[in-house]
């Protein structure tokens, strides 16, 4: 639930416990994901943070301002595609895979998607729930069906961009990437987790200014809210810009993250598996999305690449079962996890289980 | 509009009433002033939904400072005509003006911002969030206008000494951490009440401020409106259904029945009035 008010104005340490939640949640995720008990590899940790980044957006606009988006993925797409086909095609002045073509691509990605945002909503926002949904998917779809026609052999149809894609500050070996930057060489990892900091921390501040809480304040009670002077309608329009803008950044990312532009990340799965990601962690929450995310991927490649299951208390090989079959329906798992989630914890999600539970652990240490 | 014949209890007289309530002939109606020079004024305002009449022309006009008293039988068009003078509904025909602007066609959330507010019959509030939060958000909104992209602060910092005290007026000072929907049914409607006045209203519509209230916390709630009247120099209309309130606190009464005004007056001239014992008193024995 988000924080009543209290009386007393919040301590130091509770007013900024988000953001250095977020820090220490980049310091470490790539550690505990790479261990070899876990996932045992490190790239993971940079599609991790790049689709918490992409779910948070989201839920800026289901979560916190009570509008599903079921079309969320052409945000990101536009974040994606718009670079990428600047970097590969060059600009006027700009030639084809020069560092700063590219980052004139990343502001033409945000200033479109931006503007994009803005007019979509303005035109669908007032429609009502259910048409919004329907809505945010018709767009997306159409979107999805201008790139894979290739328009001008722009977006590279079904087969999306990938020669060429990449920028000359990326060196890409081996799945392992370095940014080289004012002679400074720094890890990929470290570039998106600064991003995502940014990014996080600056959604965290538009939550909690004034028109954040009247963003919750419409999702509370739209009546009410309009009732008491509130012009519903353009708060709706402004958590969508927002909610675009943010989700195109984590787009960019992924344009470097994938070398490339791929037609999947437009497509209606990614939208859906957004929706999944968030509602499995937990909507009502700040922290929610990234818990989502995290077990979403977490449960995709552990699951995945789980082959055989070694009882440990006996070393012997008849005890030990091949469950690898079983756990290619990783997404059954998932699904049940999901159902259940959404039966006995609608809104609160797998953040909701870890808030009450820490809170029980903490009554039961001040009770002793 | 035709009326079902079938219906006993309103004949002749009641039949003429419409008119001599808007006309304010003879039988003790005082006559009303323009609507358009009132703080409040309602003209010939109608709203049907398909075939049913809810509101048929009916006309207010509520001066300055004044404790105004709608009062009819259920149905009579008592919410229709209060949905329609804040906005939340648009009048089929009839126009609302507000200090003599005509503002009819304003939407909905522009009216607390020109000056009037209201409270809601049921509890509508931000359930999840604490009375402190309720009141500050209206603040806020009221400081800021309708829309404000407000980004850089946080939102404790926005009008929350204004809050406490207008949560302190309405008696709720000890409860400001209070989630809203654990107060219990009477702090919650004056938790309503507090929303509204945080929109520094002239006209304060309260829309059956002590329903489902104990007959103690009635008296308390028609003292605490009383009060906001007296401190605040407010123009109130108030929607009821319980008579008692409304002859002790109002000073004037308007009765709707059928969605027709049938008698504006004082409270005791209205309780005397035949028509008035006609519609709505009568109706009222009966319910019991």
């Amino acid at each position: 639930m988000t924080d009543a008010t209290a009386p007393d104005p919040p301590s130091l340490f509770e007013r900024y416990r988000v953001p250095l939640g977020l820090v220490v949640l980049v310091l470490a995720l790539r550690p505990v994901v790479s261990s070899d008990l876990l996932l045992g590899f490190e790239a993971i940790a940079n599609r991790m943070l790049i689709l918490m980044l992409f779910v948070a957006a989201f839920n800026l606009l289901f979560g916190f301002t009570g509008l599903l988006s079921f079309g969320h993925a052409m945000f990101l797409g536009f974040g994606v595609y718009v670079p990428a086909i600047v970097v590969v095609n060059g600009l006027p002045g700009l030639p084809p895979g020069g560092s700063l073509t590219f980052l004139a691509g990343v502001v033409l990605a945000l200033l479109a998607v931006a503007v994009f945002s803005y007019l979509l909503a303005r035109l669908i926002v007032g429609k009502g729930e259910i048409y919004f949904a329907l809505l945010t998917l018709a767009v997306s779809q159409a979107v999805y069906f201008v790139a894979l026609r290739d328009p001008g052999g722009l977006t590279g149809g079904s087969n999306g961009l990938t020669r060429g894609a990449l920028p000359a500050f990326v060196e890409q070996s081996r799945g392992h990437i370095t940014i080289h930057a004012f002679g400074l060489s720094v890890d990929w990892y470290w570039v998106v987790g600064a991003v995502f900091l940014v990014a996080m921390v600056g959604l965290w501040q538009v939550l909690r200014s004034p028109f954040g809480r009247t963003l919750v304040a419409i999702r509370d009670n739209e009546q009410l809210a309009r009732a008491m002077g509130v012009d519903t309608t353009s708060y709706k329009v402004w958590s969508l810009t927002f909610s675009g803008l943010l989700a195109a950044v984590a787009g960019v990312l992924l344009e470097i993250n994938n070398s490339g532009a791929s037609i999947e990340n437009l497509g209606v799965l990614t939208s859906g598996d957004t929706v999944l990601m968030a509602v499995l962690g937990g909507i009502n929450y700040f922290f929610g999305p990234i818990a989502g995310t995290f077990t979403w991927l977490f449960a995709e490649d552990f699951l995945t690449d789980f082959e055989v299951l070694h009882l440990p208390t006996a070393e012997v090989s008849l005890v030990s079962v091949d469950l690898g079959p079983a756990f290619q329906f990783w997404q059954f798992f998932l699904g049940a996890l999901f159902v259940v989630v959404v039966l006995t914890a609608p809104e609160e999600g797998i953040w909701g289980y870890v808030r009450s539970l820490s809170a029980r652990v903490k009554r039961r240490l001040v009770e002793r | 509009m035709t009326r079902p014949s079938d219906e006993g209890r309103l004949d002749g007289p009641a039949q003429d009433a419409p008119d001599s309530g808007r006309g304010g002939s003879g039988r003790g109606v005082e006559p009303e002033m323009d609507p358009q020079s009132a703080v409040l004024g309602v003209a010939d305002l109608t709203r049907t939904f398909g075939e049913i009449v809810a509101v048929d022309g009916a006309s207010l006009a509520v001066e300055a400072g004044e404790l105004r008293a709608v009062i009819g039988p259920n149905g009579a068009g008592k919410t229709t005509l209060f949905n329609c003078v804040m906005g939340a509904l648009a009048p089929t025909a009839g126009s609302v003006y507000l200090n003599g602007r005509d503002i009819t066609d304003d939407p909905e959330e522009r009216r607390p911002h020109l000056g009037m507010a209201r409270s809601f019959q049921s509890n509508l509030l931000f359930g999840d969030q604490s009375v402190l939060e309720n009141v500050r958000l209206v603040v806020q909104t009221a400081r800021k206008g309708a829309f404000s992209l407000d980004l850089f602060r946080p939102h404790h910092d926005v009008g929350r000494d204004r809050a406490a005290a207008i949560a302190e007026t309405v008696g709720l000072d000890a409860d400001l951490g209070t989630e809203a929907k654990n107060l219990s049914h009477g702090d919650q409607r004056r938790l309503g009440i507090a929303m509204a006045l945080a929109t520094e209203p002239d006209v304060l519509l309260l829309d059956e401020p002590t329903s489902g209230m104990s007959p103690g916390a009635t008296a308390q709630t028609a003292q605490l409106i009383q009060d906001i009247r007296d401190d605040r120099g407010l123009t109130v209309v108030l929607v009821e259904h319980d008579m008692d309130v409304v002859l002790s606190i109002s000073d004037r009464v308007t009765v709707l029945d059928r969605g027709q005004v049938i008698a504006t007056a004082p409270p005791a001239e209205v309780q005397n009035d035949q028509a008035v014992q006609d519609a709505y008193l009568g109706g009222m024995r009966e319910e019991l």
